[in-house]
């Protein structure tokens, strides 16, 4: 006969009591049976967990909608759609949402952008950028005036009021103020206007002045404003003193003088009355505060 | 078509019935499987709240399988499985004397290392046997709360049982 060890159903009949007559009593002869008997009787004592099942009512109720007519389920079912498409609008936000540096008159920044690449912000620009998934398009807006050294790899985008440049690991400058001038220092780019395609090499810059677009190359091995100074060559005095107004916090009254004279020479970015000497004095220009706050009235 | 319809769950009174049977069985099945009252409750909560949005397609005499099927699916989702912690019935206890020549053990040392047997079977084991030893369920009952056949609680009754003896068995000296 089967007992309690080789019968593998036999004590789970023995504690609902259904073994035979004969099993029950094989049993029960056993020093098992006494240890099984305490097992089960220690066991029925124990306690389960205590749940409150009216609060567990209460809270699946404040969860769910009342109210089951169909029309209702209908209407929920909108709200839900419409949540899921406020979730999914506002995601798409966030991942589409911009960064932006901006420098203040005079400041100057330096950004790292995520593929390595570094842009030199000069004053009174902002560039910006995906905040998200930019690597996979790796476009940035720049207003004002920029050095880039882009890490080699495809695809890098610098938007401008002017156009797009393109570029292949290299560094060039953006300009984009009245002026608007472009110029590669080291690689490749191109510039996508409007109506035109430049694609500048090592020393060559193009630029944009008043809708008349110049190609000409220089010499200098890094932009000027770098090292804290800016440079001109045959430039009109209104494009100076809009690049004095870059620098320093100033604006000028020009009713008095002719701003079409070209100016060939340079500034310091450190100290406003240096600069206003280096670059008003020589033109025979004399200038005094007005009593506007940070304004010059220039007479010749 | 007949015209004594069942009850139908979307009216809350009977939504409410279903919760007062069911939901502390339920909660407690979940608990001794994964031994995390919290988690435990959310479950049921969740499956109960599922009922009341399908409150048009699951019959009133459906609901109960409906319950223990999506809370057990709920279960096997989750993934962190705890210690049943138990406590023993402090009223009962003082009734019980195990002071006869036939048997000497330490209750209250003997107390810890049940509990401690229990929670080491393993979950299948488990279960059965607190079904059946703490919430009196027959294995009629069990059997259709787990989708099993009677014999085969019985031979996890059985199984629970030889592992908790092999576990405990030197405990009790006779």
């Amino acid at each position: 006969m089967k007992n309690y060890d080789t019968d593998d159903t036999f004590l789970g009949r023995w504690i609902a009591g259904e073994l035979s007559e004969g099993e029950r009593i094989a049993f029960e002869k056993t020093d098992a049976f006494k240890q099984y008997t305490i097992i089960n009787k220690e066991a029925t004592l124990l306690e389960g967990p205590t749940i409150d099942t009216e609060a567990a009512l209460l809270k699946v109720k404040s969860q769910i909608q009342h109210k089951a007519t169909k029309p209702k389920t209908v209407i929920n079912l909108w709200y839900r759609i419409a949540a899921a498409a406020v979730i999914i609008i506002s995601a798409g936000f966030f991942l589409n949402s911009s960064k932006t540096y901006t420098t203040a008159i005079g400041e100057t920044q330096t950004i790292t952008l995520a593929d390595g690449s570094i842009v030199n912000l000069n004053t009174n620009s902002s560039l910006t950028h995906k905040r998200f998934l930019w690597n996979s398009n790796k476009e940035v807006i720049l207003s004002g005036e920029g050095y880039f050294t882009v890490k080699k790899g495809n695809g890098f985008k610098v938007n401008t009021s002017k156009g797009t440049v393109s570029v292949l690991g290299t560094e060039f400058n953006i300009k984009d103020r009245t002026l608007f001038q472009v110029k590669c220092y080291k690689g490749k780019v191109r510039l996508n206007t409007n109506d035109n395609a430049y694609t500048l090499t090592k020393g060559m810059q193009v630029t944009i002045k008043n809708k008349a677009t110049e190609e000409t190359i220089f010499t200098e091995q890094k932009p000027s404003w770098k090292s804290g100074i800016s440079t001109f060559k045959d430039t009109p005095i209104h494009i100076v003193l809009e690049e004095l107004s870059l620098y320093f916090p100033i604006s000028f009254n020009t009713k008095n003088i002719n701003t079409t004279r070209l100016f060939t020479g340079n500034f310091n970015h450190n100290d406003i009355e240096t600069a206003l000497k280096t670059t008003l004095l020589p033109m025979g220009i004399s200038y005094k505060k007005s009593e506007k706050e940070n304004n010059y009235i220039l007479t010749e | 078509m007949l015209e004594n319809e069942e009850p139908s769950i979307c009216e809350e009174k009977n939504y409410n019935t279903l919760f007062r049977k069911f939901y502390e069985p339920v909660t407690k099945y979940i608990y001794y499987k994964c031994g995390n009252l919290h988690q435990a409750e959310d479950i049921a909560q969740n499956v109960f709240i599922k009922l009341w949005n399908l409150c048009a397609t699951v019959t009133f005499s459906k609901a109960k399988s409906y319950i223990y099927t999506a809370c057990n699916n709920l279960f096997l989702n989750e993934v962190a499985h705890q210690k049943v912690v138990l406590k023993h019935q402090k009223t009962v206890t003082d009734h019980t004397n195990y002071e006869s020549p036939d048997f000497l053990i330490e209750t209250e040392e003997f107390r810890v290392k049940l509990k401690a047997a229990i929670n080491a079977l393993a979950i299948r084991e488990r279960e059965v046997f607190l079904l059946s030893r703490i919430d009196n369920k027959t294995y009629k009952e069990i059997a259709e709360i787990t989708g099993l056949t009677v014999k085969a609680i019985e031979r996890r009754m059985s199984k629970a049982l030889k592992e908790l003896r092999a576990a405990l068995g030197k405990e009790i000296k006779i």
